[in-house]
């Protein structure tokens, strides 16, 4: 077109958008749906209300301002339940089939020759690495991604989120976060990627920086673990996996209080603002789909997580086997550092190796069980039996751990800093370097803190 | 030895000097070009409303002494943009087109905020303060697009269009409308801040209809039919009216915030002060005058709750249901 008639016809256009009536925009909404719906009535038919009535019978107790809340809690508390009173015996099983395998392999290579420090190498560190996060990792996993896969799958989480709105309103943020704290609790990375679906700047940035209170599923095993051999033990056996649940469902609910003071912080001071417009879709009820659930529960998340603990984890196996082999002087490497660290962790209820461990579980927080295990025990070999029992003696006996030391380890594990994969994906979604080291020193920041007054207050 | 190092610092420091002298020189001359700006914006809306810009006008529009005023002034003279008498300023066409491209990438930046990033209202004026001076024309006709080309800002002043149009002033202020007679807010002047956060703190909105039922010298009393303002003359003066158009009042319409659970209503509309995204999104899900819809679901602290509406719950907060007209429907017992 020549552009002289271009330009007519924009001045025409622009002339006529004067004229335009300033409800245009609903009338053409309004008459989009008007056949959208003509085109429905006339394509399909009602049959009954039957689920219809269904569904709202169940949003009914779900959403029900008395029954929502406590309800919510203790589903939570069922999962938990589940995972820890489930996970127990095939994690022992696993531990020793494992340590078997490593005893043989490495009498097999001192048998043939190789010099210690292959078999050392090898053996004690990369493949001990390995071993201990799929055991311990692997079982708890396998029990709670299906669980919660099913939860999302039945339609519930929007619920949540609808039921805890009031909380997130009140301290300046966005509904959805509820949403993305749920994607949280699979990975924190994921979860701040999930972000998305806010759409104000500033209450996503806000979701962005309080993700990392919501314990991803690699700081869960840890969690379970230490409320396993340290709150289980406090009550009468048959109790102990009830307790030991409830321990870490007062975890998750800590995470949620200081996930909503931090946000209200936040908009109070360096993102201030009003909590902005927020519409959420509930969902129809729907019959969870039980091969995909087992599919994407155990192939997209527990072998995802596996996978990426055990890239981490060797290498990680190998450090540590090194930095315990290794002697300077009498002791070795890992002893050295261990010890400088020691007044810091002691002033907050933990100890230097402790601290060592999540410095080398930077990478991912999986290992950081696995890690503070193999440090502790050098190059020492697991006697056989049942693993719980054994790291519950040697963290109590030979490394006089208290209850303390596994509140705070646990305070610490649900404050700490975010793992390096959610680093960067900080800076990838708010492209922001500022950001990113305020989402990285924040939590770092109150997780020493945090476990400094308990530990002084105890 | 020891010269060398002298030598280093000596060259250290210098280069430490030139970075800031250059550094200060830009933003001295990024706040020269931000001041002219301003001041061209002040002499033009003070032309648009029909009132005379003198040098007290500048240095207090501007917040600068009368030195920097002064030198202003000469600057937009000798670049064309200004002719200042003895009595009088008043811009060329040139200060004049300049004028206008700085309001319009303001009232552009203001409907941005307000709509699409959701700032609360009085906050609006000082981010788009901020931005205009860094908004290319281009740019702003870009922004323009993507808002759906904006009439008026969200004070209810006309945005001029990239041609540098802009509708001649209109309304009255409320100081000077008849007693009880309907009209329509159509501007909020957002100066001074203070008045214009009275006014929204009173909850007095563009598009809102009240008449004034009293007048004093101490006071305004205005109505909105439900709630009374009362207001200094002085901020009452910042209210511009017009008169209200003839729309037959709908009876018995609620806001759908105020709907009874369990009650169905039929969606009459949502309220003019609903914009951009928010507007945008509620008629995506459905909320169209007609549709029928159920309070459904509250929750523990009745806020939000959950509206049936065809055939899919969505849950609102109350600011959002508060936005929604219905007209309740008898219950069907």
């Amino acid at each position: 077109m020549p552009r002289a008639e271009a330009a007519a016809v924009l001045r025409r256009a622009a002339e006529l958008r004067a004229t335009l009536d300033s409800q245009f925009r609903d009338e053409t909404v309004k008459s989009i749906y008007a056949e959208a719906e003509r085109i429905a009535s006339r394509a399909s038919h009602h049959v009954g209300t039957v689920r219809y009535d269904f569904d709202q019978r169940v949003d009914r107790i779900v959403t029900s301002p008395v029954f929502g809340l406590p309800l919510m809690a203790l589903l939570l508390a069922v999962v938990f339940w589940l995972t820890v009173a489930g996970a127990n015996v095939p994690s022992a099983m696993l531990a020793t089939g494992f340590f078997w395998v490593e005893d043989q392999a490495a009498t097999l290579f001192t048998n043939i020759g190789a010099p210690w420090w292959v078999t050392g190498f090898i053996w004690h560190g990369v493949f001990r690495g390995l071993a201990w996060v799929v055991s311990v990792m692997l079982p708890p996993m396998a029990i709670f991604f299906p669980l919660f896969t099913m939860l999302e799958d039945l339609g519930y989480l929007p619920r949540v989120a609808f039921n805890l709105d009031f909380l997130f309103k009140r301290a300046g943020a966005h509904g959805k976060q509820a949403l993305t704290m749920a994607m949280g609790f699979g990975c924190n990375a994921a979860g701040i990627i999930s972000t998305r679906v806010i759409d104000s700047p500033r209450e996503r940035l806000v979701a962005i920086l309080t993700n990392n209170f919501v314990p991803c599923n690699g700081r869960f095993p840890t969690l379970i673990l230490l409320a396993t051999i340290f709150v289980g033990p406090l009550v009468p056996s048959a109790f102990e996996s009830l307790a030991a649940a409830g321990a870490v469902v007062g975890v998750v609910i800590i995470g949620v209080i200081f996930t909503l003071a931090v946000s209200w912080g936040l908009s109070r001071t360096v993102l201030k603002g009003e909590a902005s417009a927020f519409t959420l879709e509930l969902p129809p009820y729907r019959r969870p789909g039980i091969l995909r659930i087992l599919y994407t529960s155990l192939i997209d998340r527990t072998l995802f997580v596996l996978w990426r603990a055990a890239l981490t984890a060797a290498p990680a196996g190998a450090v540590i086997w090194l930095l315990g082999n290794i002697t300077v002087g009498d002791l070795s490497l890992a002893r050295h550092i261990a010890n400088s660290l020691n007044p810091l962790g002691h002033a907050i209820g933990l100890d230097g190796v402790i601290l060592l461990a999540y410095i080398i579980a930077i990478p991912a927080n999986e290992i950081v069980v696995p890690t503070l295990l193999m440090v502790y025990m050098g190059t020492g070999m697991m006697d056989e039996g049942s693993s719980l029992e054994q790291i519950r003696e040697l963290l109590v006996n030979t490394h006089g751990w208290t209850l303390l030391t596994a509140v705070n380890l646990m305070l610490f594990s649900l404050l700490h800093n975010p793992c390096a994969t959610t680093i960067i994906t900080m800076y990838k979604e708010t492209l922001s370097l500022k950001w990113t080291v305020v989402g990285t020193l924040l939590p770092l920041g109150l997780a020493f803190l945090v476990t400094f007054l308990v530990a002084s207050i105890w | 030895m020891d010269r060398l190092l002298t030598i280093a610092i000596v060259g250290v420091a210098a280069l430490v000097l030139t970075l800031a002298w250059a550094w200060m020189g830009r933003r001295r001359a990024a706040q020269g070009r931000r001041r002219l700006e301003d001041a061209l914006k002040h002499l033009f809306e003070l032309e648009y409303r029909g009132r005379q810009a003198s040098l007290a006008s500048l240095t207090g529009a501007l917040g600068v002494r009368d030195r920097v005023a002064l030198n202003l002034v000469a600057r937009m003279q000798t670049q064309g943009l200004l002719i200042a008498s003895a009595s009088e300023f008043k811009l060329t066409s040139e200060g004049e087109r300049l004028a206008l491209q700085v309001i319009r990438a303001h009232r552009l930046l203001e409907r941005y905020f307000a709509d699409e990033a959701r700032l609360p209202l009085p906050q609006v004026h000082a981010a788009a303060e901020r931005g205009e001076h860094h908004l290319s024309p281009e740019a702003a006709d870009r922004l323009s697009a993507s808002l759906g080309h904006p009439a008026v800002d969200p004070h209810g002043d006309p945005i001029p269009t990239r041609e540098g149009f802009v509708p001649p002033a209109a309304g009255t202020p409320a100081t000077a409308w008849p007693l009880d007679r309907l009209a329509r807010v159509i501007h909020l002047e957002d100066e001074p801040p203070i008045s214009y956060a009275q006014l929204v703190a009173e909850g007095i909105v563009v598009g809102q209809t009240i008449r004034i039922i009293d007048s004093s010298p101490e006071r305004l009393v205005l109505t909105d039919g439900e709630n009374e303002f009362r207001l200094a003359p002085a901020v009452a003066a910042n209210i511009f009216l017009d008169a209200a158009p003839d729309t037959p009042a709908r009876v018995g319409a609620v806001r759908l915030a105020e709907l009874a659970t369990g009650q169905a209503a039929q969606v009459l509309g949502l309220d003019e002060q609903c914009r951009g995204y928010s507007r945008r999104r509620l008629m995506d899900l459905g909320f169209t005058e007609g549709a029928t819809i159920r309070a459904a679901l509250n929750t523990f602290a009745g806020d939000p709750r959950a509206y049936e509406i065809r055939g899919t719950l969505v849950a609102l907060r109350r600011d959002q249901a508060s936005q929604v007209l219905v007209l309740p429907l008898e219950r069907a017992s």
